[in-house]
């Protein structure tokens, strides 16, 4: 069975808001509670940003999934950008390149229940994380 | 790109400005611009942003009210941010940001409260 899912391009600030309403309405309409919602939406502007940011342009797919009995949301951000070369370096607080406060990708790992890295520099960045409805 | 518009209200020596849309950065940025113009133009002791309606603040937005409180502070203005929601204050210090410096209070009404305390030490303070 085909799980919901919608895919977002990211091109300029409109579309991170676009992606944050995107997800924050499937959340809802999956019964995700008012603080994960705002958990997950901001998560997604969070990460949606840094495409926007350092990348130009990418995509963020947000998808329904399910692992036996419990059901998620996912969020793959994917570019094809300049890459990460230091992941645990980003991953600190506080550490950032240009125009946010730093709280970006370590903010956007505490919000969500799981949360992987792929990067390789000169082509891109995928990062894909997930929520769990609790029971 | 639209301007944005969002009506900064004086109310006596006030101040007030309820946002009420989900901000793009560059609007964001605009609205920072518009209410320490609207300082100046008004000579305002003091701001209150009310956020309310906002079910989401994410870092971007969160450095901006941050930046439009130090901002107004050096132009000798007190800037409160009343009515963040539950929802929002949570995830806000999840995301590690606690908005140091920036007053807040629960309401608008309890936000006008705390201005009129604050910006009333301040002139005896310097009588």
């Amino acid at each position: 069975m085909a799980m919901p899912n919608k895919v977002i391009t990211i091109q300029s600030d409109l579309d991170i808001v676009a992606a944050r309403m995107a997800a924050r309405d499937m959340a809802k309409s999956m019964g995700f509670g008012a603080i994960d919602q705002a958990r997950i939406a901001t998560a997604i502007s969070e990460l949606a940003r840094n495409i926007y940011l350092y990348a130009g342009e990418g995509t963020v797919t947000v998808s329904e999934i399910q692992q036996g009995l419990r059901k998620g949301l996912q969020v793959v951000c994917e570019d094809q950008g300049p890459g990460i070369e230091d992941i645990s370096l980003v991953m600190q607080d506080g550490y950032t390149t240009s125009k946010g406060m730093g709280m970006g990708m370590p903010g956007a790992k505490r919000l969500m229940d799981e949360f992987e890295i792929e990067s390789i520099v000169g082509e891109g960045t995928k990062i894909t994380c997930r929520k769990w409805k609790r029971p | 790109m639209d301007i944005v518009n969002i009506p900064i209200l004086k109310l006596e020596n006030f101040l007030i400005a309820s946002v009420q849309v989900a901000l793009y950065d560059m609007q964001a940025i605009q609205f920072k611009d518009a209410v320490l113009q609207k300082i100046y133009e008004t000579k305002a002791k003091g701001v209150i942003i009310d956020l309310t309606a906002m079910d989401v603040l994410d870092s971007f937005v969160g450095r901006l009210i941050s930046d439009i409180a130090a901002m107004a502070r050096l132009m000798g203005t007190t800037v409160v941010i009343t009515g963040l929601q539950p929802a929002v204050a949570i995830t806000l210090v999840e995301l590690g940001l606690e908005l140091p410096g920036v007053t807040t209070a629960l309401n608008l009404e309890k936000g006008i409260a705390k201005l009129r305390l604050i910006t009333e030490n301040n002139a005896d303070g310097n009588a």
